[in-house]
C-alpha cells in the first residue's frame, strides 16, 4: 500500500513556472500534500539548502502575492500547507495573510517563529476563518509545553523529529518513535519532518505519524540542474513506495 | 522586574520551538544570578580587574573651547579591556553560561568588537568559543578575525544572505537551535528574543551607573551614544530613563545618503513593525518583510533592526533620534583626535558628530555626555582610506612588495 508524503518546496524556486511545474512534478510521483514555503530573508530554521532556494527566489523577484498564486494552483492538484516565517505574515497583516491564505485554498499555515503563546493573534485569526495554525512540536518538549500545545486543540501537529535546522539527516531510533507515541496521544495529525530523504525513513514514519515531510531532499535535487522534474517525480515515487 | 520582555509594543519572544527551552532556562537563571550576591560580586570584580572599570569621564576641555558652546564630557568605554564597550556584557552573559554549566560559547559579530570581547572572555574563563561573522565583514575587519583567532576563538565566516551582522546573528541562532544542551548564545546588543535585551541592559547598564556618579553635581543637557543594534545606548542611558532630564539621544548610521540601502537609520521614520530574529521592533524592510541592505562606514551600526527598548522609549518620546552621516563620522573621528589625542571608533564617532553639532549652539553652563564606546584602532583600514588614501595605498603596496618579493 502506498503511504502518504508530504513534499516541500520554496515558492519560486528556481523561478515561478518552474515551480509550478515541481508541484505536478511531485504529484505525478505521489506525493499527497503539499508544503509550499514563502522565502523569507532571514530563514533561521533553515539550513544552507533552503536557504540558498530562499535567497536564489527573492533575488529572482519573488514577492508574497506570487506565493499566493501558486497556493491556488497547486490546491487543484493536492491538499496545500503554506510554510514561513512570521514577518511574512505580520508584514501582510495577521488576518490578511490568514485570508488570503484561505482564498487561495491552503489547508494550513506552519510558521516557524510564531509558536503557541508567541503567536501575535495568528492562532485567534486562524480560528475564526477556519484556518488550521500547525504548531512545531520538538523532541525536547516538555509535558507542560506539550499540555499548553494541546490544549489550543490543533488538527495537526508538525514533528520536528530532532533539535537543529532543517536540511540534516536525521538518524531514527526508539527515542524517535517514542516521541511520537507521546504526540500520537494528542488526537492531532502528526506531521513528522526534519531530516528525510529516503524510502527507508518514510516507511518507518508512515506508521507512527499521519504523514513524514520530505524538503531539503527535493530542493537539493532542484539545486542539481538538468532535467531534475524527472528525477523529483522518481524520487517521490520511491519514496512513497519504500 | 529585571526582566520585561516587552516594552510597550515591543520585544517579545518570537523564535521557533526548538529555542524556547534553552529560552526559558536562560531567563531562570539570570533572574537567580540578578538575585546572587557570589554572581554580583565576580561580575563586579571582573569589571574591576579584567575590564579595568570605571572608565574615566574625560571633559573634552579643547573640543568644547574650539566649540564655544556647550561642555563636552567623555565617557571613555574604548579604554575597557578589548576596546569597546562589548565587553561588560560578554563577561556577564560568560559567568552566567558558566553557572548553566555550558562548555561551549557562540557569537554573532559585526565590526568584531563583540567577536573579541567574547573570545577574550572565553579564553579567561575557560570555554570553547566560536564566533559567526559575515564575509563581507571579515572583509572589512579583518585585523579583528586575527584577534580573535589568537584568542582561542574559531572564526565561522558567514556566506548567506547580505553577508553581514543580521546573517551572523541568524547563523549563531541555527547553531544553537541544535547545540543548546552544552552551548550558551552570547548575543552581542540589547535586541532578539527576550530575556536577551533585558540580560544585556542590565549587564551594559554600568555604564550608566558609573556615568551617573561621575556627573553628579553637573548640569547636563543630554547624554549622547550611538545605536546599533543598542546595547551601549541603553546601557548608558539606563539609570535616567524614567527621570525627565537629561535628554537621551540616539544616533543612527546615516551611512551614504537617505535612499534605503544607503544607511542604517531605523527610527526617522523608515523602520517599518516587524518580527526578526525573535523580537518585534522596528525594521528596514520592504512591503513584504524581506530586510533590506543597510550601509555604515561603521560595521557595528551596520544592522536593519534596533533593540526593543529603544524603540519603544523612541516611540515614548523619551529617547530622541538623529543620525550622522559616514562623512560627519570620519570629520569627529579626526576632530577629537586633533583635539583631545582619543580616537573614537566609527561607531562611537557618529555620537561625536551629533555632539559637535549640538555643542556649537548649546549653553556653555551645560554639559553634553558622549558615550565613546569603542577606540578606533580596529577601523585603520577604513579610516586611513578614507582620511589619507595616497599614502595609505602607498603603505599597503609596499607591505605586499615585502610578502612577494
Ligand atoms: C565600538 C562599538 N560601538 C557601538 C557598536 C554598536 O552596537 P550597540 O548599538 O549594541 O552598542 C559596536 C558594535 O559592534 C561597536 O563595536
Amino acid at each position: 500500500m502506498k503511504g502518504k508524503l508530504m513534499a516541500h518546496l520554496v515558492a519560486s524556486y528556481p523561478n515561478y513556472d518552474s515551480s509550478l511545474a515541481i508541484v505536478e512534478a511531485l504529484v505525478r510521483g505521489g506525493a499527497t500534500m503539499i508544503e509550499i514555503q514563502f522565502p523569507f530573508s532571514d530563514p533561521t530554521a533553515d539550513g544552507p539548502v533552503i536557504q540558498d532556494a530562499c535567497r536564489r527566489a527573492l533575488d529572482g523577484g519573488f514577492r508574497v502575492d506570487d506565493g499566493f498564486r501558486l497556493v491556488k494552483e497547486a490546491a487543484l492538484l493536492a491538499p496545500v500547507f503554506i510554510m514561513s516565517y512570521g514577518n511574512i505574515v505580520f508584514s501582510r497583516g495577521i488576518e490578511d495573510f490568514v485570508a488570503a491564505s484561505k482564498d487561495a485554498g491552503a489547508l494550513g499555515l506552519i510558521i516557524a517563529d510564531l509558536t503557541p503563546g508567541y503567536d501575535g493573534g495568528l492562532y485567534r485569526a486562524g480560528r475564526s476563518a477556519g484556518m488550521e495554525i500547525i504548531p512545531v512540536v520538538v523532541p525536547t518538549v516538555t509535558d507542560k509545553r506539550l499540555e499548553e500545545i494541546t490544549s489550543i486543540h490543533p488538527a495537526y501537529i508538525y514533528a520536528a523529529m530532532r533539535v537543529g535546522i532543517t536540511g540534516k539527516r536525521t538518524d531514527f531510533g526508539k527515542e524517535s518513535i517514542a516521541f511520537l507515541g507521546r504526540l500520537a496521544t494528542t488526537g492531532a495529525r502528526i506531521l513528522a519532518g526534519f531530516g528525510i530523504s529516503s524510502g527507508e525513513q518514510v516507511a518507518l514514519l508512515g506508521d507512527a505519524a499521519y504523514s513524514p515531510v520530505v524538503g531539503s531532499a527535493f530542493v537539493r535535487e532542484i539545486a542539481k540542474g538538468g532535467d531534475y522534474l524527472e528525477r523529483i517525480t522518481a524520487l517521490t515515487a520511491g519514496l512513497v513506495s519504500g | 522586574m529585571i526582566v520585561e520582555s516587552f516594552f510597550g509594543s515591543f520585544g517579545g519572544r518570537y523564535v521557533p520551538e526548538v529555542l524556547r527551552t534553552p529560552l526559558d532556562e536562560l531567563e531562570t537563571a539570570f533572574r537567580e544570578a540578578m538575585e546572587d550576591e557570589t554572581f554580583k560580586n565576580e561580575f563586579a570584580r571582573l569589571c574591576k580587574n579584567y575590564i579595568g572599570r570605571p572608565t574615566p569621564l574625560l571633559f573634552a576641555e579643547n573640543a568644547t573651547e574650539k566649540l564655544g558652546g556647550s561642555r563636552i564630557y567623555i565617557k571613555l568605554e574604548g579604554l575597557a579591556n578589548t576596546g569597546a564597550h562589548k565587553i561588560n556584557n560578554a563577561i556577564g552573559q560568560a559567568l552566567l553560561a558558566k553557572r548553566l554549566g555550558k562548555k561551549r560559547i557562540i557569537a554573532e559579530t559585526g565590526a568584531g568588537q563583540h567577536g573579541i570581547a567574547t573570545a577574550a572572555v572565553c579564553a579567561k574563563l575557560g570555554l570553547e568559543c566560536r564566533v559567526y561573522m559575515g564575509e563581507v565583514d571579515i572583509k572589512r575587519q579583518h585585523p579583528n578575525v586575527f584577534w580573535m583567532e589568537l584568542y582561542g576563538a574559531e572564526v565561522v565566516p558567514v556566506g548567506s544572505g547580505s553577508r553581514t551582522l543580521k546573517d551572523a546573528v541568524n547563523e549563531a541562532l541555527r547553531d544553537w537551535a541544535g547545540s543548546f544542551p552544552d552551548t550558551h548564545y552570547l548575543l552581542g546588543s540589547a535586541l532578539g528574543p527576550s530575556p536577551y535585551p533585558d540580560m544585556v541592559r542590565e549587564f551594559q547598564s554600568v555604564i550608566g551607573k558609573e556615568t551617573e556618579k561621575q556627573i553628579a553635581g553637573m548640569e547636563v543637557e543630554a547624554l549622547v551614544a550611538c545605536v546599533g543594534g543598542g546595547s551601549n545606548a541603553i546601557g548608558f542611558f539606563y539609570p535616567f530613563i524614567d527621570k525627565p532630564f537629561p535628554r537621551l539621544i540616539g544616533v543612527e548610521a546615516g551611512g551614504r545618503g537617505s535612499l534605503i540601502g544607503d544607511n542604517a537609520c531605523r527610527m526617522d521614520g523608515t523602520g517599518k513593525i516587524g518580527i526578526v530574529q525573535g523580537y518585534k521592533s522596528l525594521f528596514l524592510m520592504d512591503d513584504d518583510g524581506q530586510l533590506q541592505a543597510t550601509h555604515s562606514i561603521s560595521a557595528g551600526l551596520d544592522y536593519p533592526g534596533i533593540g526593543p527598548q529603544l524603540a519603544g522609549l523612541g516611540k515614548k518620546g523619551r529617547i530622541e533620534f538623529k543620525k550622522a552621516s559616514d562623512t560627519e563620522a570620519l570629520d569627529a573621528l579626526r576632530f577629537f583626535a586633533r583635539n583631545e589625542g582619543i580616537i573614537f571608533a566609527l561607531e562611537s564617532a557618529h555620537a561625536g558628530a551629533e555632539a559637535i553639532k549640538m555643542a556649537h549652539n548649546g549653553d556653555p553652563e551645560k554639559a553634553l555626555i558622549v558615550n565613546m564606546s569603542g577606540r578606533g584602532d580596529k577601523d585603520i583600514f577604513i579610516s586611513a582610506m578614507a582620511l589619507a588614501p595616497r599614502d595609505w595605498i602607498l603603505f599597503l603596496k609596499e607591505e605586499m612588495k615585502i610578502y612577494e618579493g
